[in-house]
């Protein structure tokens, strides 16, 4: 063992590299990993060192991104021991592995879409990263490291795929890692991105980071690579120089899972009948796709994960849109035809594929209700023959037909699956990964049943990242790589090592698809970046006020009178520090109905302290317990939507009737009279405007300011944009939405204050409109109800709007129910015009 | 791996193993240890007169509940009850003006504005997407725009003909309960037994998934607010023939209770399959339970901490999976963890 003093790695990386022999910087001994009965990695050893870049090398699922998230500290082992330096780090968390040097670049890049691109490398980047100059040359500088050609202030979800993985190196790089994990970097890059990322590991590998290499690439692991390790199901199949490995050695290791005996036997026919065509078909992310098969042939699509091999299969069953023609049985069918005829067997079973709230049966049959229906009605007698049927062919194992589909194996799940695709008699079946997740003994009935629809004349296409299941299975296997059929392999033809090697060796780079954004200056480019920000809505919402204020004081000129202005920016004062409280909740992804009797509840609190005659000391104690019970409420909905499982809906619904009865336990009806003082001070005004306001106003600036300039701010994005990316990114998301529903609670009690002031009496029955008021003011402000995009300034706004709109109906003498329209007709306006505007993102 | 879980229940593949969800055991339990409390405890609040006072009232929540349910089963959320419930009481009060002749034309109207209002609702948040609970508050509004358009805030009496309808009683039994329990059993009877129904829940259940299926998504989110302000229309109308003189605001005080019959029944709030007995049973629970809290001598005032107590009582129950937990331990099991939040 050598000593710790020597391992460091500007100074040794050029002695080392050849022979290896220091103490690795991260030494992983034994480490398992299992997810429940599922190992995903067993018994797994690996070093790195300094200085090298280490490729990591194995199909999908073999155990490389486990692996990875072992070494970031995002999940823990099972079993075995991380070493950094010789010293035991267990346990690992995200942030203790970042500050032991480890940086790392995700295949799905760990960034926010609604934040800006200097935004996500400030809240992502330790703040030391930016100390020293001005925040956005740093952020230039790091853009420029990766040759990444964006406006700092480009809201993220606008990138391109490439430029998003660009961000995400630049992430990675601006720390200067001591180990840095690129988990398939290139996927997404063109060649010019790719040699620049090549240039910058071969620099840092030259001064001693250690380059963790994920690919499945064997072109790249030999421009690359000094050492490679590859893994095979969850194992540690060898590792060795790069120097010293053939293409051909790593290519029997990656593969070479014997599994051949029970496949069923092939389509006899060598060039059956067509029944299956595809032509010039293209969509997202493939094209120029086309292939053809007869009865008894199962055709298989083969290739590296995420090379549109999913995107084909989507289109093909009409979930897509396509260009190019389809056929069955030498029809080509309509887009609504083929929706109709194909029955999808997606690969996602827990999100796409079951319903896990419905009984097993159930879930069999409602793709084919209508076939055991007479005029719309259903006969349980045939719906329960026709799925003991088909259960029984599919040897389907389950405690009875009325079982939750959640207690079932994955192997009996997918072939629920299975049974809703035949119940619904399809003109083709389109599986896509039909075994993953599936024990092996379910697996060769799931194979056995494809053969026999197959065979009755049913088309069956299969995509599988498993090499050896496209071998036992199909007739015809198509290789795919960036969009395109690099290989059609037929016969005998089909072997593992073909379909591995044509999908790994295909040399084929990402095309630059022309997403080019118009890059132009000037006022109209301004204009339009000034649209997209969270703030454009202020503009329209200032107009309109104006307009209304100008329209209502000429039919009637007392409108703006001093008075009566005081009078609506008092009342918009209560509302608005409450919708403030309310877009904080909102930009976390939430919701806080229970804002509006918390702010009754806390004028009752208030009414039995500050009143008339009260020394001050009492009526300081009123205050404080006005927040005081503002945090504990705050407190309670964050824990019990974080820590109980609740929704945000679910949790302020039961706070809000429960601090109904709390007013009106401590209050029977209006009682204790606010003292004239308080109300005093709390309404003064300098000429038409009130102190209050312009104290909120510079709160809600200084909020503004915060949620735009301030890690607190950034976090509070993050969390509601991409509570994922937020997580893996180091934030501690609980805290965060926790914290925030205290400061909802808390902002809510500044407009408490000022409701006491309006009110002046403790009733129990006040405050309670002050929760859809702040969510329309909020909305009317340009929040997102999807999180992650908002404005404080913009909800200030909407409580002065709504007031005003309130105010000028009773000024113009028009009935209640022009106050009801009107609030109504604002709000859908508002969401209809935002949901509109904002539709991109949520596609 | 386990391949089947063993169940007391429904062990064979018969017509017989209808399971007993666990929101129908927990309400049925919960509302005879209920009832059992009042015998001991409050005897007052469980005699055929107060009962016959009561249960109208217990009929309107469970219907407006079933409303709330369909919402809520896809995913939805439905803020309009108030507006909706308060529009039908004025036209059924107003437009008749206390003449049985123009009961008819006036349930029509109503009949009219509920269908528009769900139509709205359901092409904003279906179609255009917009968030269930600002669409609904949108609504709300102009529902109630159209009360003070119509009634200008002021009650009137209600005819007579209607308060027989509504309010009348047949062998002992208030009609109200006549009425909730036929709507009951047309909701079961469409959600379980057709097949416009059942693709209802699949696609509530999980609309991904409905979608790999082939099913068309939108049209059966749309057609859950048609359907719930239907139901809210027809429990508008009867309060107006229970109530004698019922004010412009009387659907304000449906609206949490609705969602709390609608929890407590055991649907998630994030959607799912419907529990429609379930939910009228929960809507008698939460009625008795105000009843035993003013017979033993809770203030009025206290009653809604107790309907709060008993919405987290009935989330706590549902959003923590206390079998799969007790499952887990025993055997490992391999299925990923059930998040299923209410």
């Amino acid at each position: 063992m050598i000593a710790l003093a020597e391992i460091e790695p500007m100074e040794k990386a050029d002695g080392l590299r050849e022979t290896s022999t220091g103490t690795p910087v991260i030494r992983l001994r034994g480490v398992s990993k299992s997810f429940g009965a599922v190992r995903a990695l067993s018994d797994v050893s690996v070093d790195i060192h300094a200085g090298e870049v280490h490729a990591i090398l194995g199909e999908n699922g073999a155990g490389k991104s486990t692996l990875m998230n072992l070494i970031t500290g995002v999940l823990q082992p099972s079993t075995g021991r991380i070493e950094f330096d010789g010293r035991d780090v267990m346990p690992l968390s995200p942030e203790s592995s970042s500050a032991l040097g480890v940086a790392i670049s995700y295949q799905h890049p760990a960034i926010l879409p609604d934040m800006t691109v200097l935004e996500n490398l400030q809240v992502s980047l330790p703040a030391s990263v930016f100390q020293g100059d001005r925040k956005d040359r740093v952020g230039q500088r790091l853009l420029e490291e990766v040759g990444l050609e964006v406006p700092l202030n480009a809201r993220v979800d606008t990138l391109t795929i490439a430029q998003k993985h660009l961000l995400e190196l630049a992430k990675a790089l601006a720390v200067q890692p001591r180990v840095l994990i690129l988990d398939e970097p290139t996927a997404a890059l063109d060649q010019d991105a790719t040699d620049m990322l090549f240039a910058k590991v071969r620099a840092l590998k030259a001064s001693g980071t250690a380059v963790i290499y994920i690919t499945h690439r064997l072109a790249e692991l030999r421009q690359i690579a000094d050492r490679v390790t590859v893994l095979r199901d969850g194992r540690h199949r060898g590792s060795a120089p790069a120097s010293e490995i053939s293409n051909s050695q790593l290519l029997d290791l990656i593969v070479g899972r014997r599994l051949a005996s029970a496949f069923p036997p092939k389509c006899a026919e060598a060039n059956p009948p067509i029944n299956f065509e595809v032509e010039g078909l293209s969509g997202r992310k493939f094209s120029d796709v086309a292939f053809a098969f007869g009865r008894g042939q199962i055709i298989g699509v083969a290739g590296v994960e995420g090379n549109g091999q999913s995107d084909l299969m989507r289109a093909l069953v009409g979930l897509q849109p396509y260009r190019g023609a389809i056929k069955l049985y030498g029809r080509t069918l309509s887009p609504k035809e083929l929706k109709h005829a194909a029955a999808f067997m997606p690969s996602d079973r827990h999100t796409e594929g079951l319903a896990a709230d419905l009984t097993i049966r159930e879930n069999a049959t409602f793709a084919s209700l209508d076939k055991y229906a007479s005029s719309g009605v259903l006969d349980r007698g045939k719906e329960m023959q026709k799925v003991q049927e088909v259960f029984s062919s599919l040897a389907v194992k389950a405690a009875g037909v009325e079982a939750k589909v959640s207690q079932l194996s994955g192997g009996n799940q997918q072939k629920i699956v299975m049974s809703r695709a035949l119940l619904s008699e399809p003109g083709f079946i389109v599986a896509d990964e039909p075994t993953q997740g599936v024990d092996v003994g379910a697996r060769f009935e799931i194979y056995r049943i494809l053969r026999e629809v197959s065979d009755a004349g049913t088309p069956v296409i299969v995509n599988s990242s498993d090499a050896a299941e496209l071998e036992g299975l199909c007739d015809i296997v198509l290789v795919m790589s960036r969009g395109r059929i690099v290989e059609t392999l037929r016969g005998d033809d089909i072997t593992e090592a073909r379909i591995v090697g044509a999908a790994v060796e295909a040399d084929t780079h990402a095309h630059h698809v022309a997403e080019e954004r118009s890059a132009k200056e000037g006022f109209g480019a301004k204009l339009r970046h000034f649209v997209q920000t969270d703030n454009a809505t202020i503009v329209p919402l200032a107009l309109v006020t104006v307009l209304l204020a100008l329209f209502v004081s000429a039919q009637n000129e007392n409108y703006l009178s001093s008075f009566n202005v005081s009078n609506i920016l008092i009342l918009a004062t209560a509302l608005g520090f409450i919708a403030l409280g309310q877009t904080i909740a909102l930009l976390m992804g939430g919701i806080d109905l229970s804002v509006g009797p918390l702010a009754g509840f806390l004028v009752v609190i208030g009414s039995f302290f500050i009143n008339d005659g009260s020394p001050a000391t009492t009526m300081a104690l009123g205050f404080a317990l006005m927040f005081g019970a503002a945090i504990v409420v705050g407190l309670i909905n964050g824990v019990l939507i974080r820590f109980a499982n609740f929704t945000p809906i679910a949790a302020t619904l039961a706070m809000f009737i429960g601090l109904q009865g709390m007013s009106f336990v401590l209050r029977e009806g209006p009682g204790g009279y606010i003292s004239f003082d308080v109300i005093d001070t709390l309404t003064r005004s300098f000429g038409p405007v009130p102190v209050a306001f312009v104290v909120m106003i510079a709160i809600a600036i200084a909020m503004e300011l915060g949620l735009r300039r301030k890690r607190a701010g950034w976090q509070l994005r993050a969390v509601g944009s991409h509570e994922e990316s937020a997580r893996r990114i180091g934030i501690r998301t609980d805290r965060t939405f926790v914290l925030g529903y205290i400061a909802v609670s808390l902002l809510t009690a500044l407009g408490a204050i000022m409701l006491m002031a309006q009110i002046g009496v403790g009733d129990p029955a006040q405050g309670v409109n002050y929760t859809l008021g702040s969510i329309t003011a909020v909305v009317l402000g340009g929040t997102s109800l999807l999180g992650g995009r908002g404005t404080f300034i913009g909800s200030l706004l909407g409580a002065v709007l709504l007031t005003e709109v309130l105010n000028a109906v009773s000024f113009l003498g028009l009935s209640q129910a022009y106050q009801y329209g009107f609030q109504g007709v604002l709000i859908l306006v508002a969401a209809l015009i935002y949901t509109t505007a904002r539709r991109r993102r949520e596609e | 791996m386990a391949e089947t879980t063993p169940h007391s229940f429904g062990g064979s593949m018969g017509l017989s193993s209808m399971s007993l969800s666990k929101g129908f055991v927990t309400i049925v339990a919960s509302t005879l240890a209920l009832i059992l409390l009042c015998i001991i405890f409050a005897p007052s609040a469980v005699t055929a007169g107060s009962l016959m006072g009561s249960l109208p009232f217990a009929a309107v929540l469970g219907i407006v509940g079933l409303g709330q349910m369909l919402v809520v089963q896809q995913g939805g959320f439905d803020l309009s009850v108030p507006g909706s419930v308060s529009l039908a009481v004025v036209i059924a009060t107003h437009m008749p003006n206390g003449q049985d002749a123009g009961l008819l034309p006036a349930l029509i109207i109503a009949v009219g504005f509920a269908l528009a209002a769900g139509v709205l609702n359901g092409i904003m948040v279906a179609y255009f997407r917009l968030n269930a609970i600002v669409a609904t508050i949108g609504m709300n509004a102009l529902l109630f725009s159209a009360v003070f358009a119509i009634s200008g805030g002021v009650p009137r009496i209600t005819t007579n003909l209607l308060a027989h309808i509504a309010g009348g009683q047949t062998l002992g039994i208030p009609h109200s309960v006549l009425f909730a329990l036929a709507i009951l059993a047309l909701v079961s009877f469409g959600l379980k037994k057709t097949v416009v129904g059942r693709r209802f829940e699949a696609i509530g259940a999980n609309p991904k998934a409905a979608r790999a299926a082939g099913l068309s998504v939108k049209p059966y989110q749309a057609m859950a607010y048609v359907a719930a302000q239907i139901l809210y229309c027809t429990a508008g109308i009867l309060i107006a023939g229970i109530t004698r003189e019922p004010t412009a605001f009387q659907g304000n005080s449906l609206l949490l209770p609705s969602v709390a019959v609608v929890v407590l029944a055991g649907t998630s709030l994030l959607g799912g399959r419907g529990f429609p007995i379930s939910v009228v049973i929960a809507a008698f629970f939460l009625n008795q339970l105000s009843q035993f809290a003013l017979s033993i001598g809770v203030p009025y005032s206290a009653q809604t901490i107790v309907q709060a107590l008993a919405l987290v009582f009935g989330i706590g129950v549902y959003s923590i999976e206390w079998t799969t937990r007790f499952k887990k331990e025993q055997t490992s099991s391999t299925e990923e963890e059930n998040h299923e939040t209410v």
